[in-house]
């Protein structure tokens, strides 16, 4: 415990210095500006960011691309509460009462309180990755290819399920199809080639940074150039920004249940800030009193939003550093950028270096503060962003698309990744397909295949301890059952079973 | 193309049943070709490597499971009726945003394949800007723009594009361009 508050301490101030500070102040603004414009995610930020940070020290590029990712999550806010349109996905609970707010005159008192909860969310995230994580690290040491299997698994099979909460068979599809691009290339266990059909590009497997670039950049572009309608901006920003302590301690039930909620959720391999924010959303309306007011203008609404969405950002970092299962499609970028800079997440992060679990805590406290204080202050400028036409910013965005792509290996062959990533991309979101899973599947591909086989290796071709080992049997359990309950059919019938016991209780 | 897809209240727009069916019958097809891949994939059995891990094992999984999704998204919307389907999705691929989509695709291609390696990073990324916003502004806007609106815009940020890309990226973060 002591050693830990000494390394958090070691993380913080390793951070103070006049270089750090300025990069956590403009990748934080920049962060809020991409999460501020529609069609730039903080995914896409994150993932044309790497570029940039690719000749910088490792704790400098960490730094800076982590606080790109808390500052777009809560950018995403701005345009959600102005404009109606979510910034990013992760602010789209937030339009519900985050507008109707600024059509009643009160677009100042809803960033103030979307400020406030973000960083509050992001706080009580960090506490749990400060604790939860090194105690995650520790149980991870004992997990052996058979469990690391079902827990790839599991990340591809949950996150198809609550990224497509309509049709989980399409987020089960779009998980698949990643797996299989990570099929492509050359595989650890024999050295065999894979699906190369001869190009020698393709023998190292397809790079994820590209794949990024492309299902999250150019196929955002393409979506957003496709749509015709300018939203319209609010200009009723005359009321006060800064909330009063009153205001934001009245609902800190709602702060605390949204965090939970939130860093839970971020736990949960590829499952991001969206579904947290709805998940808080949906748990604050349940309970409370005010619940006829939500999605017309509800403070609490609100707050819970804005908390549960920046509360997965610390939480999705928990299984990222411990397990190397990115929480979200940005952790899944920042994993691809800590091995560029020579860091290896995983189970053995704790033991090869523990104080970089640290340094990520001290510069998510740092980010929440930048966002506090940008937040706060600039939001004349920020409205000058948001009217931006976004023909002209496309146009810009596809360059660094192209950029970003390039510049890590120098091929141009992953240039043709992005583009080709960027059309089938753009395609399978027309057709209501998630992207997480399929970038889950592209990253926790090799982990999968490594592990199934390793483990065969061991048992001599045996499945038994697949099944048979505690841990093994409960991820198991749990994927059967996630997806048996997915199907229509199924779930039906258990519904009316428990209806039909509840309805014998009641009499 | 979604703008023409609009779900209906109570379930699945008939556009987009349609266009699950054909995507089902292309994950088919994907599927069946990476089982034969996996199936035919050398066995390693030269190396006497244990037959439980050859290097087709996994693939072949994945690829009996999109199989296994593949017929169960053809066999929902087989079944789920979906009246004139078929001209909603016709018209929703033929429609003005799948028009604005497909320059967007048509310009970057251009750019990507054509103009970045024949002449120099900067100038590809000028013409490639100038041409994206007088395209998306001049001609497949609504409302339009003038073109003396729009020009002196276009030529501007290509500019500024070409050249702060070139020095951010080449000079302050020494990467390559390609």
């Amino acid at each position: 415990m002591l050693d830990g508050l000494g390394m958090l301490l070691g993380g913080i101030t390793h951070f103070l210095t006049p270089l750090s500070l300025f990069n956590i102040a403009w990748a934080t603004l920049l962060g809020i500006v991409i999460g501020a414009l529609p069609g730039l995610t903080a995914t896409m930020g994150v993932a044309l960011l790497v570029t940039l940070t690719y000749k910088m020290a490792p704790d400098q590029a960490i730094l800076c691309l982590m606080c790109i990712y808390s500052g777009a999550i809560y950018g995403g806010s701005r345009t959600a509460i102005l404009l109606a349109i979510p910034g990013t996905p992760a602010s789209a609970a937030t339009t519900l009462d985050g507008h109707p707010l600024a059509l009643q005159g009160r677009a100042g008192l809803a960033m103030g309180l979307a400020t406030t909860s973000s960083a509050l969310g992001t706080v009580i995230g960090i506490f749990a990755l400060a604790l939860i994580a090194p105690l995650l690290a520790e149980a991870a040491l004992k997990f052996g290819s058979y469990e690391f299997f079902w827990l790839a698994l599991f990340g591809v099979v949950i996150s198809g399920q609550l990224t497509a909460m309509d049709d989980p068979l399409k987020g089960y599809i779009a998980g698949i199809l990643g797996l299989m691009v990570a099929m492509v290339g050359m595989e650890t266990l024999h050295a065999h080639q894979r699906f190369t059909f001869g190009i020698p590009a393709l023998g190292g497997g397809v790079d994820l940074i590209p794949a990024m670039v492309g299902a999250f950049g150019f196929a955002e572009i393409l979506g957003v150039i496709k749509r015709t309608a300018q939203a319209r901006i609010v200009s009723s920003s005359e009321d006060r920004v800064v909330p009063k302590l009153s205001e934001i301690l009245k609902y800190w039930k709602t702060t605390m249940r949204s965090g939970v909620i939130g860093t839970f959720v971020g736990i949960v391999p590829g499952v991001g800030e969206d579904v947290g924010a709805w998940a808080s959303y949906a748990a604050a309306k349940r309970v409370s009193k005010e619940a006829h007011l939500f999605g017309k203008g509800s403070q609490e609404g609100l707050i819970a939003a804005e908390t549960g969405n920046s509360a997965v950002v610390p939480g999705a970092m928990i299984p990222t550093l411990t397990l190397a299962l990115p929480g979200s499609a940005a952790a899944a970028v920042l994993i691809a950028a800590m091995f560029i800079h020579g860091i290896r997440p995983g189970p053995l992060l704790m033991t090869e270096s523990p104080d970089v679990l640290y340094q990520i805590v001290a510069i998510l406290l740092f980010s929440t503060l930048a966002i506090l204080v940008f937040g706060l202050t600039l939001t004349k400028p920020l409205l000058t962003v948001l009217s931006v036409p976004r023909e002209r910013l496309m146009a810009v965005v596809y360059v660094l698309c192209v950029v970003g792509s390039f510049a890590i290996t120098q091929r141009m062959f992953d240039i043709y990744v992005m583009v080709a990533f960027g059309i089938v991309g753009f395609i399978l979101r027309e057709m209501k397909y998630p992207m997480a899973p399929l970038v889950l599947g592209i990253i926790l591909g090799d982990l999968l295949d490594l592990n199934l086989r390793r483990g065969l290796m061991l048992t001599n071709g045996d499945p038994t301890p697949f099944f048979t080992r505690p841990i093994s049997a409960v991820i198991c359990l749990i994927i059967v059952l996630t997806i048996l309950m997915s199907i229509p059919a199924i779930s039906m019938r258990v519904r009316a079973l428990f209806d039909t016991r509840r309805a014998g209780i009641d009499r | 193309m979604t703008d023409q897809i609009e779900e209906p209240a109570g379930g699945e727009a008939p556009a987009m049943i349609k266009a699950d069916l054909l995507t089902s019958l292309v994950f088919i097809v994907l599927s069946a070709s990476m089982l034969y891949g996996s199936w035919t994939m050398d066995r390693l059995a030269n190396r006497r490597i244990n037959p439980m891990t050859v290097p087709g094992l996994v693939p072949g999984l994945l690829s009996l499971a999109l199989l296994i999704c593949a017929i169960a998204l053809m066999v929902r919307s087989v079944r789920t009726p979906s009246v004139g389907g078929w001209l909603d999705l016709g018209a929703a691929v033929t429609s003005q945003a799948a028009r604005r989509a497909g320059m967007v695709l048509f310009l970057a291609l251009v750019y990507t394949l054509g103009l970045v390696g024949l002449v120099p990073f900067w100038l590809a990324t000028g013409i490639f800007v100038l041409a994206f916003i007088l395209v998306f502004e001049v001609w497949l806007a609504a409302p339009r723009r003038t073109l003396r609106q729009s020009l002196p815009w276009a030529i501007g940020l290509a500019v500024a594009t070409a050249a702060i890309v070139t020095f951010v990226f080449e000079r302050a973060f020494l990467v390559r361009l390609p």
